[in-house]
């Protein structure tokens, strides 16, 4: 694997990462490291009670703390017009600040502004709120009954929120109905949280030009910023969104929250800066969750093995406010991908979402909208499939694949598969795995009485929106954008519409740029987050970034190209038409020795233009036709205690294809990354919530974070189908793993139970789960 | 999180006395478990600040405590709702006050209580032992001072 960029040859390098040195040695600048002078902190009073009407807010001995400035309530906010905020998905709305009753535990009530973060708690823990408590609902079916109704401020007086559907709900009855073989089985992909390392946070404070500058945790600073815009009233203009280093978001820090309008109307108020940081049990109490779509998958297959139709019933459970933040015509995101990688002749899938007293959220976490959800019902479906038909899981699923052929594939459920080839990809991982030999020690293993599983995965992920055509938030169309300056020295900037929070964008958009123009990645600096400066664009989440800014900076720096190709003309004394560009440098067309090199034509760009146009930079708006469709197989192999119920991930094997690959070091981290997070949702991780409405995973004592302990080893391959539509032909890739793993950690732990006659258990798996499984079994 | 408890607590003290000690919001007061403050606010009201240590969770409860006596019956009934650091707890207590001879009282005791907040998240898993130790050790405080 080259480590550096040879002969003008930038793409596929394993450079290392230019930004890690910075992280390394404790430089990187985060929000909390963010200090102004005379600025006052935040703190929140929640709400214990999950669902009460506030009878009364009394602020007078929070006022007595000393150092309190302020209290503001949702009166206050309400009296402003700021008494809510809109949702992302553009069709609900969220309190800021609780306005007659609290919907859901831990729900921002009160907003306390001290002169030091010890006095803003001690002033919130002196705010005295009178609850007085209403009926809970702390499930989506508890709540279809609307028996509580939870949002009498909606038009709508049920708790139902949305039904979404597509594809041919009758086609699919007949199918199924008419199939030889069907399959049924109740899925839950549980209700899991982002868990950023770095919790949300935001410095507010208004300049001498009375010009908002807001340092935020945002993985999409210009939606901050048009939202922000919307909300409060203050012109775009006047303001000035910066994020600055951002230690993981994975989805958490798309949304806009409540603390961050209540430091903006804090810092307006009292004329100070004021910060925001949250606690780790604040961001895992009421910032965006993920997941939580309990799934009805039915499939239909002849005695062959070949599936006939798919049918997917889902109820959502979005909770207080339906603050998913997937495009406005996609309220269920892109789950229609749910038929995966196979040829499913007709499909039906459906989405209702329900209000419970929980926390809002429905987060795209580390996976392109609901595309997780989706692969890991369909990933379980087939397993469960294969075990009815008697099939093998590899077996069933080579027997069902789009053929390579077949690209661009029409899925039954609307969406065109841009390239693929799947084949080659489960045969590179079942020969990485040495699947034959694994099976025959599992016959033996078996007959002895030993709990052994192996688990397939073979995903397809759908990513990189746009197109603004399908995909919005809040309105705003879904491309992104970058602009390069090449300085007159060769070095350059680049700029994004994006925000890197670990994915590595310093160095593979260097890399693209490099790669484009023939110069050194090492003096391509990479700009992002800062909304003066950077171009519009919608962010980085969903696998965006490289399929759509990625995209962008390619043309714009072919666009760069195109310009310096008129100079190279004038320095070589010939006519634009007779100059190519060639091996990373500008050629006389049949004349390889007379040459000259981007850098070169960058220092006659400002020194010696002749007739052109001085400078040389662009801007390109990227607006992708299609969205990309990286996939993978993954393989489990897992060893299961019978008397304890604890398994053992002995191997794990991931080959992914996620088209060219800009930096391969770059892509095996973001592999490893998300193997670690599929893992974590696949074994430790869990929202739960009483009945009551408790949140009881509220730190990480509760909710848990592998560490290198419990990690299991990761072996990574890949295969490499190019994008056809993408400038570069790369897929995008950081989210694969964490959408296709889960699917293929808990196969292999059903593989390993399914002599005993267990079909399903739901996630996480944990060993008591497993304990029970093993010995109701053996009750029979 | 939902707790319920019951039981018989025997008092070495008349009828009478009994009655009159656990209807006094004041002395019934002071015999909260790790009470710090208690303001009288009438006869069958009271504001108590109490001292709370669950597992990791710790801090003052603030509550506001009504009594419910129903002479006739020797029946009192106890509503008791508060909290503090972001917890919350919502209780109900009711106890027979019944004549046990020999000059002694037994109560005859139950109560529920629904907690919610850290309290109940991060203090779950000992919150039930820690709640029954509190509860003996607020039926000992009665014990002492009416065996005085």
């Amino acid at each position: 694997m080259s480590t550096q960029p040879a002969g003008g040859h930038a793409l596929g390098v394993a450079m290392k990462r230019k930004e890690d040195p910075r992280f390394l040695h404790g430089k990187g600048r985060y929000v909390d490291d963010l200090s102004f002078p005379g600025m006052l902190y935040l703190a929140l009073v929640r709400s214990p009670y999950p669902h009460a009407e506030i009878r009364n807010i009394d602020i007078v001995e929070a006022m007595k703390v000393p150092g309190v400035k302020a209290v503001i309530t949702g009166k206050d906010l309400e009296a402003a017009g700021l008494g809510w905020l809109p949702t992302f998905h553009g069709f609900d709305k969220q309190m800021v600040l609780a306005i007659g009753k609290v919907l859901f535990q831990y729900q921002e009530v009160a907003a306390v502004f001290a002169d030091t973060r010890e006095a803003a708690a001690d002033g919130a823990e002196a705010v005295q709120v009178d609850y007085a408590p209403l009926p809970v609902v702390a499930d989506p079916f508890t709540s279809k009954a609307d028996k509580v109704l939870l949002r009498p401020d909606r038009e709508q007086k049920t708790n139902h929120i949305f039904h979404w559907e597509v594809g041919d709900k009758d086609a699919t009855a007949r199918a199924l109905a008419s199939s030889p073989k069907r399959i049924k089985q109740r899925i839950w992909f549980q209700r899991c949280h982002p868990a950023p390392l770095e919790p949300c946070g935001c410095v507010a404070y208004f300049d001498t030009m009375g010009r908002l500058q807001f340092h935020v945790t945002s993985q999409a600073p210009h939606v901050y910023r048009t939202a922000l815009a919307l909300v409060t009233g203050i012109p775009e203009d006047k303001i000035h969104v910066i994020s600055p280093d951002i230690g993981g978001g994975f989805g958490n820090k798309v949304p806009v929250y409540p603390g961050y309008v209540c430091a903006i109307v804090g810092g307006l108020k009292i004329g100070r800066p004021v910060k925001w940081i949250e606690t780790r049990t604040e961001n895992l109490t009421s910032t965006g969750f993920a997941r939580d779509y309990h799934m009805d998958v039915e499939i239909g297959a002849t005695e062959e093995g070949r599936v006939t139709a798919l049918h997917v019933a889902t109820t959502a459970d979005h909770g207080a406010f339906d603050a998913a933040a997937d495009p406005s015509k996609y309220p269920a995101g892109i789950f229609g991908i749910v038929t995966g990688s196979y040829t499913f002749p007709v499909a039906h899938a459906e989405v209702d979402a329900y209000f419970t007293n929980k926390a809002p959220g429905g987060i795209a976490y580390r996976c392109s909208f609901r595309v997780t959800e989706a692969s890991y019902a369909i990933e379980r479906g087939m397993d469960i499939l294969a075990d009815e038909l008697g099939i093998d899981a590899a077996e069933l699923r080579r027997r069902n694949f789009i053929k390579k052929e077949q690209f661009p594939y029409p899925s039954a459920l609307g969406f065109t598969y841009d390239s693929g080839d799947y084949h080659t990809t489960l045969d590179t991982a079942l020969e990485r795995i040495g699947y034959k030999a694994l099976l025959k020690e599992q016959a033996d293993k078996r007959a002895r009485g030993e709990l052994m599983g192996i688990g397939l995965s073979s995903f397809t992920e759908v990513v990189g929106a746009g197109p603004s055509k399908h995909f919005d938030i809040l309105g705003i169309k879904m491309f992104d954008s970058a602009e390069i300056r090449i300085h007159p020295t060769g070095a350059g900037i680049v700029r994004a519409g994006t925000k890197s929070q670990g994915q590595g964008h310093e160095t593979t958009w260097a890399q693209i740029v490099a790669e484009e123009l023939g110069l050194d990645p090492q003096t391509i600096m990479v700009e992002e987050g800062d909304t003066d400066t950077a171009p519009y664009g919608l962010g980085t989440y969903a696998s965006r970034s490289t399929p759509t800014a990625g995209a962008a900076i390619a043309m714009a720096a072919r666009r760069i190209r195109d310009k310096a190709r008129k100079i190279a003309a004038h320095l070589l004394e010939v006519s634009d038409a007779d100059v190519e560009w060639k091996d990373y440098k500008f050629q006389v067309k049949g004349v390889p020795s007379k040459t000259v090199t981007m850098k070169e034509v960058a220092f006659a760009a400002y020194t010696n233009m002749a007739q052109n146009e001085p400078g040389l930079e662009a801007t390109f708006y990227y607006d992708p036709p299609n969205m990309t469709y990286p996939n993978g197989v993954y393989v489990a192999v897992v060893d299961v205690d019978r008397e304890t119920g604890e398994v053992k991930v002995r191997r794990f094997v991931a080959v992914d294809d996620c088209g060219t690959i800009i930096n391969p070091m770059v892509v095996e981290g973001q592999i490893h990354g998300g193997l670690t997070e599929g893992f974590a949702i696949a074994f430790m991780q869990e929202i739960q919530y009483d009945a009551e409405g408790n949140n009881l995973n509220t730190n990480f004592t509760d909710y848990l974070i592998p560490t290198s302990l419990e990690t299991p080893h990761w072996e990574t391959d890949k295969t490499v189908t190019p994008s056809p539509h993408h400038p570069i032909g790369a897929k995008g890739v950081g989210e694969s793993p964490n959408v296709g793993s889960p699917a293929a950690f808990v196969n292999a732990v059903i593989d390993a139970l399914s002599p005993l006659g267990v079909r399903h258990i739901d996630m996480p798996i944990t060993r008591d789960k497993v304990w029970r499984a093993i010995h109701e079994a053996r009750r029979g | 999180m939902n707790l319920q408890y019951g039981g018989e607590e025997h008092i070495p003290a008349g009828l009478d006395r009994v009655w009159t000690f656990v209807t006094d919001p004041e002395q019934v007061g002071r015999c909260f478990p790790k009470v710090v403050d208690v303001a009288v606010q009438d006869p069958t009201h009271f504001d108590a600040v109490v001292q709370v240590a669950v597992g990791p969770v710790r801090g003052k409860f603030k509550l506001k405590v009504e009594l419910q006596p129903d002479t006739a019956t020797r029946r009192l009934d106890m509503k008791i709702s508060g909290g503090g650091f972001g917890s919350a707890v919502d209780m109900t207590a009711g106890a027979d006050v019944v004549d046990a001879g020999a000059g002694a009282t037994t109560l005859k005791w139950n109560g529920q209580a629904i907690a919610r907040g850290p309290i109940a998240a991060v203090g779950g898993r000992v919150l039930d032992a820690q709640a029954q130790k509190l509860i003996a050790e607020a039926f000992a405080t009665v014990r002492e001072r009416l065996s005085a």
